[in-house]
């Protein structure tokens, strides 16, 4: 019999930040495994997510935010909304939590090489976004073009912002960020999201979208995807519900006949059209 | 001699008048069951529906609930509630559930049309099921005198009423609803009285025994909460029981999470429980829930005099105070 | 292995037998029937129709610890499933049907350690339903029969004062082999009686219903307003699915006593409004319409798109014990005729 997949690896805070201020402040975890032999089996890809909790207090599912490229640790970005993330958000450098995973299917990154990539976040929707992004950053000649189109609330709610400034110096990614609501000094675009992209509008030649935000945000961009001339096919997105589990067996994530614990967190919307239980 | 006291055709008359109205939007009423002797709530919205509406001694269902028991989901953009009166069908016992809503000011009386029902006692349907196991149904039930007629399948039989009248009937102290619009049927007169003779055995029993009876009992509950959620008075918004931050209960299905859910839920009624006996019938584990319920309702009302649901004036139990309380009991 | 006879008389030996196995039976207190385990064979109430909690619950407990923990202890301490040999004696096969169906789901690519654990260390002894436990049953629209053997390992058949018993499976076998010396060769005789009381216990079951299709159709009728009126008079309590052999959600807690705790999971409910709520306060399932369709649309659509079984075998607990009389057959009619 394979390993108890309920039981959880211990692991160690090596850095933490936050990203965010405010009482949905988000909080970002660099993490290695208390035991270094766990490396030798765990390999996950970018957009696969965890169980990530603290015994006592419960586990709740996160995206994996740094890609398979980013070596000898993992990354969790976590916004303080319910019980568990709460407590998550009181642990500090040299405290551990508990994750087992990787868990879901994967944004199918190696089969997008040579095509070009434009990705569209919102919040913290960023997070699952952010390995697709480092992924293709670590292996730039196997991709084509590369955007990122990202925008929150005000400035202050930008996750990665110093990620941004990184890429944007770089060169290697074109970065266009939006705030909801006009504020002093912001040099970019002010708008929702879907405006924004709509305001770069990338091509859909050769190309695939990949988007993640809340709800409402990905419908609109969706609609505007399309507008924009791409196919169902070419776009993938996240979906998310309550889990317990994460392994396709307490039975409450479904949407449909899929299961977003196991069948999902990535979807090609295609597949997801015409569930009519999928926010998308 | 006690007949079947409805008559369907009023019934429908009265239900489509009501229906019609601008200012009604559903009608709360019973209809025929899928299957033995079940009769089911009915949900009317429109006149065509009225014709399934029906009462009979099978119309067990106290439809007070649900008045109280739906959800409020967020509303979509643009759109509000719909605030027109609701009408439901009610019995003396399940009136009372009425009446009690609305002192705890769950709603206003001139949000519901109330239509009464003078009752001469329902059947207890553990007893039907065990007593005609293979009635495929869906059959009818008649009160002929002292006693019920059952027909289905092709097949009538006349039984004593006793054997399977609900044991709340036969206590029962308000045949004819203590709150009403309009009543179905003439009055039917007081016919019994409670003498709690039913919980005499559980008063008597000391500490150690009611624990080992009640161990036994709360060990079967799987906390389906069937009975909280056909209880025509637990309608928190937030149930203490579901809360997860702070989690007050465990969700473990234990003897000591049950005896705490079962405890917690019978102080929550004190003073409240209008003795409709709905969460005892639902029980799939026949736990005797309203053992505790009947001691409660006997203390609160010999100790302070005080029904709940029996008066549309009175304020809640707990929300009054008087000097002379007894207090005897506080340590 | 050829049937064999065991006299009624010698039941109690059989069962005294079968004691070195942790046995379960079903048993009566007030009116419900449980399955127990039991010390004493007199406690096995074996003239009854359906047990009130399915024996899934042997395998699938209401509540159990996955794993414990203790403060500052950074090692967590795994819960060994185990329970022992066990046999439970005198199932319907509805409900040893469901295990076997309910056991692709825990083996689905992950396999759950617990449930997988218990399972095969668990041998079911069905009783056959010479007369039909309820008006309601329907295990023969779902591919059931109230004779069936899938998930059971031994069959018994009532013949009046005896039971035939027919082994199914290697694990029967074991059983059969305890009882060698109970057991006398099944006569010609005995095999026919057994095979008409089959036949015949087939006609009983009065209640159908057409599945054809509906994995098919369910999904073509999400927005239909039938729905919301047979949802109507939900009151959203777990009746249903709890006493529902294939049922298997679950909900997974920690509880903390002082400094030591446990994660456990327990039985959850997918007609219970928390069971989908985000922690944004989101609902995808906001009311007991959504939740009611799920319920069918899980039993009758998704589960045999992803297993191929239908997640219902026809017991027909939640149809006699849902307070206000939703009927699953009655839904499915309306959805075959919608």
């Amino acid at each position: 019999m394979m390993k108890n997949p309920y039981i959880p690896y211990r692991v160690n805070i090596i850095d933490t930040w936050f990203e965010t201020p405010g009482d949905r402040c988000i909080k970002t975890f660099k993490v290695t495994f208390a035991d270094e032999k766990v490396w030798e089996t765990w390999s996950h890809r970018p957009g696969q997510c965890a169980m990530v909790g603290m015994p006592g207090v419960g586990e709740s599912m996160f995206c994996i935010s740094s890609s398979p490229t980013e070596k000898e640790y993992l990354r969790f970005s976590i916004m303080r909304v319910g019980k568990v993330t709460q407590a998550m958000h009181t642990l500090e450098q040299g405290e551990s939590f508990y994750i087992r995973g990787p868990y879901g299917n994967a944004f199918p990154v190696d089969d997008w090489k040579g095509k070009d990539i434009v990705t569209v976040g919102g919040g913290i929707g960023q997070a699952p976004l952010r390995p697709v992004i480092q992924y293709i950053r670590d292996n730039r000649g196997d991709f084509g073009d590369l955007k990122l189109i990202y925008g929150a609330r005000t400035s202050a709610d930008h996750c990665f912002k110093d990620e941004f400034a990184e890429i944007n110096q770089k060169g290697d990614c074109a970065c266009h960020l939006s705030v909801d609501v006009e504020e002093e000094d912001w040099p970019h675009y002010v708008g929702f999201v879907p405006a924004l992209l709509m305001d770069v509008a990338p091509s859909p030649d050769n190309t695939i979208a990949v988007t993640c935000g809340p709800p409402v945000m990905i419908g609109f961009v969706l609609k505007n995807l399309m507008e924009l001339g791409f196919a169902p096919t070419q776009i993938y997105t996240t979906l998310e519900n309550r889990m317990k589990c994460a392994i396709g067996k307490c039975g409450r994530c479904n949407v449909g006949n899929l299961y977003v614990c196991k069948d999902g967190p990535v979807f090609r919307y295609d597949q997801i059209k015409d569930v009519a239980e999928s926010t998308a | 001699m006690v007949e079947q006291l409805i008559d369907t055709d009023k019934l429908k008359k009265i239900a489509e008048e009501v229906i019609s109205r601008e200012d009604v939007r559903l009608l709360i009423g019973y209809r025929k069951g899928t299957f033995g002797f079940r009769m089911r709530p009915a949900f009317v919205e429109e006149v065509s529906e009225v014709g399934e509406l029906e009462f009979t001694p099978a119309c067990v269902n106290n439809l007070a609930t649900y008045l109280t028991n739906y959800e409020r989901p967020p509303l979509p953009r643009g759109t509000t509630n719909d605030t027109r009166k609701v009408a439901v069908m009610v019995k003396g016992c399940d009136s009372r559930a009425l009446l009690q809503q609305m002192v705890e000011l769950a709603y206003k009386r001139d949000d519901v049309i109330i239509l009464g029902i003078p009752c001469n006692g329902v059947i207890d349907p553990a007893k039907v099921d065990k007593r005609f196991p293979e009635a495929k149904g869906p059959g009818d039930v008649k009160r002929e005198g002292d006693n019920f007629t059952f027909s289905a399948d092709g097949k009538t039989e006349t039984v004593p009423a006793a054997e399977v009248i609900a044991d709340k009937c036969t206590r029962c102290r308000y045949p004819t609803p203590l709150v009403y619009d309009e009543l179905l049927a003439p009055e039917v007169e007081r016919f019994a009285d409670d003498t709690y003779e039913d919980i005499a055995g559980l008063e008597k029993r000391g500490s150690d025994e009611k624990w080992a009876y009640w161990e036994e009992k709360f060990s079967r509950c799987v906390r389906c909460y069937g009975c909280r959620n056909v209880c025509p008075m637990c309608y928190c918004d937030e149930c203490v029981l579901d809360r997860l931050s702070p989690q007050w209960m465990r969700r473990s299905v234990d003897i000591s999470e049950n005896t705490a859910y079962h405890i917690s839920r019978a102080y929550h009624l004190a003073g409240r429980c209008i003795q409709c006996g709905e969460c005892q019938r639902v029980c799939p584990m026949d736990i005797p829930i309203m053992e505790m319920n009947r001691k409660f309702y006997k203390d609160v009302a010999e100790f302070y005099e005080y029904e709940p649901g029996t008066d549309a004036e009175e304020k809640p139990l707990l929300s009054i105070f008087s000097v002379d309380d007894k207090e005897d009991f506080i340590l | 292995m050829a049937e064999k006879i065991l006299i009624k008389e010698r039941l109690g030996d059989a069962l005294g037998e079968l004691s070195k196995f942790r046995l379960l039976a079903p048993t009566k207190s007030d009116e419900v029937v449980l399955f127990k385990q039991i010390d004493d064979p007199a406690e096995a109430y074996l003239d009854y129709l359906n047990s009130t909690v399915p024996p899934k619950r042997v395998v699938f407990p209401q509540t159990e610890t996955l794993f414990k923990f203790r403060a500052g202890e950074p090692d967590l301490e795994e819960k060994d499933p185990s329970e022992g040999e066990t046999v439970i004696w005198g199932l319907r096969p509805c409900d040893a049907r469901a295990m076997a169906i309910v056991e692709k789901l825990f083996n689905w690519d992950y396999e759950d350690p617990y449930y997988l654990k218990r399972r095969e260390e668990t041998t079911l002894v069905g009783l056959a339903c010479s007369s039909i436990p309820s008006v309601n049953c329907f295990c023969t629209s779902v591919g059931g029969h109230p004779f069936g053997t899938e998930g059971l390992d031994v069959l018994l058949t009532d013949l009046g004062d005896k039971y035939l018993v027919e082994v199914v499976s290697d694990k029967g076998a074991k059983v059969a082999e305890a009882l060698s010396g109970l057991l006398a060769d099944a006569a010609g005789a005995d095999k026919e009686a057994a095979a008409k009381l089959s036949t015949e216990a087939e006609k009983g079951i009065s209640r159908t219903i057409g599945t054809e299709g509906l994995q098919e159709k369910l999904l073509n009728l999400w927005e239909n307003p039938l729905w919301k009126k047979v949802s109507a008079a939900c009151l959203g309590c777990g009746v249903c699915t709890y006493l529902c052999p294939t049922c298997h959600c679950f909900d997974i807690q920690d509880e903390v006593e002082e400094d030591e705790g446990r994660r456990a999971r327990m039985w959850d409910s997918c007609m219970f409004c928390e069971y989908t709520l985000h922690g944004s306060g989101h609902n995808p399932r906001p009311t007991r319409r959504e939740r009611t369709r799920n319920r069918i649309n899980h039993k009758y659509s998704y589960f045999p798109s992803k297993f191929g079984d239908i997640a219902c075998v026809g017991c027909a607990r939640c149809i006699n014990l849902c307070p206000v009389n939703i009927d699953i057959l009655d839904i499915l009619q309306q959805v075959v005729e919608a």
